[in-house]
């Protein structure tokens, strides 16, 4: 078995133990499986290696855990979606991920049942959707694509944002967390864009 | 993980806003012994009253949007909203079920709320 990593097109050798499996116009890196796999500690390794692999080139991240038996089965799997992920690959060329996740200050759990009235209730819910709202959009002009991604927070959001867009994506975060003081927002990345490499995600 | 924050407030510990969860995701998994089968049916069944709680909630905050509710039907839909999330707080507690526990990942399909 062997673990695939990413997908590229660019098709220059990884460093070893990673070799790369042709697959028509795409390149599928591959690993040796991790005896130790399974654990939190080998998600990060995972994620290391793609980082690195990141720095040098486009790519696609896969799933962590993604195991297949030989190279063979590796390009015949990548080849039969090679349409569908060279153009995944497109959208995300020259661009990383940013995550977002805002919430109100102290707020562990939803403080909504502080209320008085059942209009007052509605009222704060409708409030909170669109602060999250504003804050997505505002963002979203900075990004070349984002996903809501399902949460208790007020917005948990990702943003597929231009390498070169990513200053100013960040600088415009601390703005709104200046002007939105009562709210907290916390920005991380750059990640590999895992909510953009699968369309049933995007 | 903490260089890979680009952008959070200065009095606040990032990573304390939202406990590890990496570990409990991993070791998610069904344990057949009687006491856990109790607590996974509850969470099944907290975890589809609270999709049910919020599609209801998401649709009210539409139609009050549109204007199509009277003031009356407003507060009475609150209060119940509100009864509710206050019944699903006591119930997670009790069960020592976190929010997030009331979520079920759908593997392609992403995540139910």
């Amino acid at each position: 078995m062997i673990r695939l990593i990413a997908i590229t097109d660019d098709a220059s050798m990884p460093p070893a133990p990673l070799h790369a499996v042709g697959c028509g116009r795409l390149t599928a890196i591959c690993a040796p499986v991790d005896e130790h796999s399974g654990g939190a500690d080998s998600l990060w390794r995972h994620e290391e290696l793609v980082e690195s692999l990141m720095e040098t080139r486009d790519l696609l991240p896969v799933r962590f855990g993604t195991q297949l038996a030989d190279d063979e089965a590796v390009a015949q799997a990548v080849g039969a979606r090679g349409g569908q992920l060279a153009q995944r690959l497109e959208l995300v060329r020259g661009a990383v991920e940013l995550a977002l996740r805002v919430d109100e200050r102290g707020a562990a759990e939803p403080p909504l049942t502080g209320a008085a009235t059942g209009t007052e209730y509605m009222q704060l819910q409708a409030d909170r959707v669109r602060n999250g709202r504003m804050i997505h959009d505002e963002l979203a002009a900075l990004a070349r694509e984002t996903t809501m991604l399902p949460g208790p927070e007020l917005l948990r959001a990702a943003y597929l944002v231009e390498r070169s867009n990513v200053d100013a994506f960040v600088a415009r975060v601390r703005k709104l967390q200046e002007a939105n003081p009562e709210l907290v927002l916390i920005c991380t990345g750059p990640w590999p864009p895992y909510s953009f490499a699968d369309e049933e995600r995007a | 993980m903490r260089d890979k924050v680009l952008a959070a407030p200065k009095d606040l510990d990032p990573l304390s806003v939202e406990p590890p969860r990496l570990e409990d995701a991993l070791s998610r998994r069904i344990n057949a012994d009687p006491e856990s089968v109790e607590r996974g049916l509850v969470q099944l069944v907290l975890t589809i009253v609270e999709l049910l709680r919020q599609l209801m909630e998401r649709q009210a905050l539409r139609r009050i949007d549109a204007g199509s509710l009277t003031e009356e039907q407003v507060e009475r839909l609150g209060t119940t909203f509100m009864e509710l999330d206050r019944r699903m707080e006591e119930l997670r507690d009790e069960f020592g079920l976190d929010v997030e526990d009331l979520n079920l990942d759908l593997g392609p399909l992403g995540r139910l709320l």
